[in-house]
């Protein structure tokens, strides 16, 4: 009963902030004549929100009782909180004589500065201090992430702790576990409140993950109430948990190193993955980020007529792709391609009778990321042109006659990240001194095999004698 | 009377006899249309009350054209899927969740605290633990346990991710096939594969953009309710196509008549059509005019893409596949060629793999076997194939069941069996996808140290879901659909992409 009290203070405060400030201004608009007959309802005002700022300090230290918040925060907010009931009442009393009137609009320009400073204090503590400058930062930056985790160089020589434990920690506890808030009562930013525990003592059981209140928490079901971190916050990740599980089943140390502790093979791959964080983040360049202006319509409708599929990649994206897959391509439809030049960034023109002088068209439109150019009649002179397309970052040549001479002419697309090259005019010996020419690009040359075994012919009709 | 009178007479009610043979049901919905527009114009003024809450969703449906390519709500990574059922729910004990803990209680009988409270198909009384009936090893670079079954598959381990702890809450195949379909287990609900054509459309307008292709001699007991519109305009169920003989009944034109005159036929038909919609404005008419246009196309362009005699020799050596006859490696096969020809969807049902061990046949130690050497050479082709057309990084591929099965061995009627089968299981049991933007030889998700319950990284039919329409560029809330006065979605009130998984 009592804590559900201190749970009102976050509704309670909003009166005093709207009712005080609504006294103050009639105070101030009061001395004009044309709003002279609000000079009654100041009183009556100002004495419900003095009530109202007497019952949010009331509920706002009981709140603070509950240990879930950071004590020199709550202190300062608390003596404010205090402050704005104590000048609201000494606001009302000089109400009541007239020769202290002259004090008044001083004294209501004093309570406005302490509800602000107040309610901003209050603010921070709910929300965190960052919680009403964060939209503007990212202004200015052009990513959103708040953690930037950096990759490990070598994971092994690594500190559990201090390397991997801590920053998952830091991005998924801190926030309402930290220096700020403490819910309850559990800190985990460092190693000795950490192995304190919280309100319902210790979360880390060391050497026995199961028994850690910590891990239990984190492994309920998503909709269970004592499931951390609260469902609408972000969660642990898969490999977060095994890696946490992995820390406190080895005895939860704070200074050891990665190579000190065994490694299971589930939590080997969960290590490696540590060492290209950022790779995986990188975000999908499929698409350009910049926006691009609106493509021109009556281009779009020209190449629909000649049955090409031109579609932009997604709603409120005027990046476009293109298929050909039931069109007839010629020079003239492949010329419809330029005034689009700007948006087009997909385009699958596969199993079509394309030639080379095409692709000295097609290769105008610079912006263009995937290229599907598969059994199509195009020779490595033709390939000369797709030099320009700098944005390229998938090219599929699959069964056409390009070389290893025509392919080498793309070597300076630093961005082309896939080239497919299956059934071309590449000898096998040619593949090593194309894989050093493209050192960051994955070249697929097919010919996978999957042979025939024994086995895929044959039926089983006794259970196989155990060896 | 005379004769004269009496037979006019009878003249007279030979007539109005005739008369009333044609008035049809189409002259009283014509006489009758003042009180039908009535009945229009209330459901006009009460859509007004709703405003336009989903604008997005009201766009995606033009019957003049309910194919036509359409964009996502963000770019997708996978452009087309190709679902691979196993119709019956693979053990996954003997296949990918490797269970040494298992063995060594194989033969004992079950602990109560695994029956309390729970249901079986068949499991009565208390039945004995099974261990694995298979040789597990683990593969690639990733590490992942796969078994001996499936030798082909075990070689392109790095290419796939699995999801080791699904779950489900249906225990019989019809509903847990609907619901891992339909996102319902009950008959009514899209399946997801009508979802994505509503929602994107196909790019090439000669071939359907949803296909169905079922082998093992039989359909998934849920019918063909599994790849049906539901309340979606029924443009968008899966279109069911043959393996032998045509690939659509009655696609070849009859004897007699040509190309020219068919064309004519369904010009005329059209025609007609379009003088009806002139009259009454009922998309569906437009609908039934593109449907006649798409039949004509493919009658040329869907007899090529079913034909696999064509492929070259390698690729049926490596899919494993025989032409003309009716089997999964060439519904495989087919797959892959709808896929490169544009066709958004593409659905696999393989029938025969519930291996409650009542007989050699679907013991899991017989039966399965021969199950896994059907589909594993051409499965393992499917992947290599798409990768090196460069199909792989736009074509997402699942693979799985209904549900798994019991680490218990099956006591139908609470009794020994003849034969090594396992019961049906909701709890946990395994399912992988690979390519489409999803990551490479990853494995998510654990089960206890019997395999009997998930430990971490669940997943649902509906978590499931909404990761197969997010790499196609969909956010599995937002995309709905409006009926019967409220907007349906395929995942209904649940799911969550399963962003682990994702590359």
């Amino acid at each position: 009963m009592f804590q559900f009290l201190g749970h009102l203070h976050p509704v309670l405060v909003h009166l005093p902030i709207g009712i005080l400030l609504l006294a103050c201004l009639f105070l101030w608009q009061s001395r004009k004549d044309r709003f002279a007959h609000l000079q009654p309802s100041i009183n009556i005002i100002l004495l419900i929100g003095m009530i109202t700022a007497i019952l949010s300090c009331i509920t706002g230290y009981i709140l603070s009782q509950t240990g879930d918040y950071d004590e020199d925060a709550v202190n300062l907010h608390q003596w404010m909180g205090i402050s704005v009931a104590v000048v609201s009442i000494v606001l009302f009393y000089f109400r009541r004589k007239t020769y202290l009137h002259k004090w008044q609009l001083p004294l209501a320009f004093l309570l406005i500065l302490l509800i602000f400073i107040t309610g901003h204090l209050g603010g921070s503590l709910t929300h965190g201090s960052d919680y009403l400058t964060q939209p503007l930062e990212n202004l200015f930056e052009d990513s959103v992430t708040a953690v930037k985790r950096k990759p490990i160089p070598n994971v092994q020589e690594a500190k559990v702790y201090t390397d991997i434990i801590q920053p998952i920690l830091q991005e998924k506890c801190y926030g309402c576990h930290g220096s700020r808030k403490q819910k309850g009562k559990l800190r985990l930013d460092d190693s000795v409140s950490i192995l304190k525990g919280g309100k319902d003592g210790v979360v880390i059981v060391s050497g026995k993950s199961t028994e850690s209140e910590l891990i239990k928490r984190v492994m309920l079901p998503k909709e269970d109430e004592h499931h951390m971190a609260p469902k609408e916050k972000p969660q642990l990740t898969e490999s977060e948990m095994t890696l946490l599980k992995w820390w406190i089943d080895n005895g939860a140390s704070f200074s050891k190193k990665v190579k000190e502790i065994a490694q299971p093979d589930k939590i080997k791959s969960a290590l490696t993955a540590l060492q290209k964080i950022n790779e995986e983040k990188k975000p999908d360049l499929d698409v350009p980020q910049t926006p691009v202006e609106k493509a021109d319509e009556t281009a779009i409708q020209l190449l629909k007529d000649s049955d090409v599929v031109v579609i932009p990649v997604a709603q409120n994206s005027n990046y476009l792709s293109v298929n050909f897959v039931t069109a007839n391509v010629s020079d003239k439809t492949i010329a419809l391609l330029l005034p689009l030049k700007k948006q087009l960034i997909w385009i699958r023109l596969s199993n079509k009778p394309v030639h080379d002088s095409m692709l000295a068209t097609i290769a105008k439109c610079t912006a263009i990321t995937k290229l599907e150019l598969n059994n199509t009649n195009i020779t490595d002179n033709g390939l000369g042109y797709l030099k320009e397309m700098k944005q390229l970052r998938s090219l599929n040549l699959v069964g056409t006659k390009i070389s290893l001479q025509g392919v080498m002419q793309l070597k300076e697309l630093k961005n082309l990240q896939s080239l497919y090259l299956y059934q071309t005019n590449i000898n096998s010996n040619e593949w090593i001194e194309l894989k050093k020419a493209f050192p960051k690009t994955s070249i697929d040359s097919g010919g996978y095999v999957v042979p025939l075994l024994p086995e895929d012919t044959t039926i089983v009709k006794s259970p196989p004698t155990k060896n | 009377m005379t004769r004269d009178e009496l037979n006019n007479q009878r003249l007279v009610k030979e007539a109005n006899e005739k008369h009333l043979h044609f008035v049809t049901r189409r002259h009283f919905l014509k006489e009758s249309a003042m009180g039908f527009g009535a009945l229009a114009l209330g459901s006009l003024l009460g859509g007004c009350h709703f405003g336009d809450s989903n604008s997005y969703a009201q766009t995606l449906f033009d019957p003049a054209h309910p194919l036509m390519p359409k964009l996502p709500m963000f770019p997708g990574k996978a452009k087309s899927v190709i679902y691979l059922h196993m119709a019956g729910a693979p053990s996954q004990l003997e296949l990918f969740d490797y269970k040494p803990d298992l063995m060594k209680l194989d033969g004992q009988l079950c602990p109560q605290s695994l029956l309390e409270g729970k249901r079986f198909a068949f499991i009565r009384g208390v039945p004995k633990m099974l261990g694995p009936q298979a040789v597990f090893k683990q593969r690639g670079q990733s590490g992942a346990w796969i078994s001996d079954n499936m030798p082909h598959l075990a070689s392109i381990a790095d290419e796939l991710s699995f999801l080791k702890a699904c779950s489900t809450d249906q225990f019989n195949h019809a509903p847990a096939q609907l619901l891992i379909h339909t996102g319902t287990p009950r008959l009514g609900r899209p399946s997801i594969g009508s979802w994505v054509t509503y929602g994107l459309g196909t790019e090439n307008q000669n071939l359907p953009g949803f296909v169905v292709l079922t082998s093992g001699g039989r359909f998934p007991d849920a019918g063909k309710s599994v790849w049906g519109s539901g309340f979606l305009p029924s443009v968008y169920q899966g279109v069911q196509c043959r393996s032998e003989g045509d690939p659509v009944l009655f696609i070849k034109d009859p004897q007699g008549m040509d190309r020219d005159l068919r064309k004519a036929s369904i010009n005329a038909i059209n025609q007609v059509n379009k003088e009806e919609y002139k009259e009454f404005k009922d998309p569906e008419i437009l609908s039934r005019i593109s449907q006649y246009e798409m039949a004509y196309k493919m009658q040329i362009s869907v007899p090529d893409v079913m034909n696999i005699n064509d492929e070259p020799q390698y690729i049926h050596e490596m899919y494993g596949t025989e032409p003309n006859k009716a089997s999964f490696a060439n519904n495989v096969l087919l797959a892959r060629k709808l896929v490169e020809k544009g066709v958004r969807f593409v659905q696999l049902f393989d029938w025969g793999w519930d291996t409650h061990g009542t007989s050699p046949g679907d013991a899991v130690d017989i039966g399965l076997i021969n199950k896994c050497r059907q589909i594993d050479k051409s499965i393992t082709a499917l992947i290599l194939d798409l990768k090196q057309r460069g199909l792989l990084d736009e074509t997402l591929v699942v693979w799985g069941g209904e549900f798994g099965r019991t680490p218990m061995q099956e006591n139908r009627d609470g009794k020994q069996m003849m034969f090594k089968g396992r019961d049906h299981h909701t709890e946990a049991f395994t399912m992988w996808m690979a390519g489409g933007g999803i990551k490479k030889g990853f494995s998510y998700g654990e089960t206890d140290e019997i395999g009997y319950s998930a430990v971490s990284g669940k997943v649902t039919p509906f978590d499931m879901q909404a990761t197969i329409l997010n790499q196609l560029g969909f956010d599995h809330e937002k995309f709905t659909y409006q009926f019967q006065g409220r907007p349906f979605r395929l995942t209904d009130v649940s799911g969550t992409v399963i962003s682990d998984i994702i590359a």
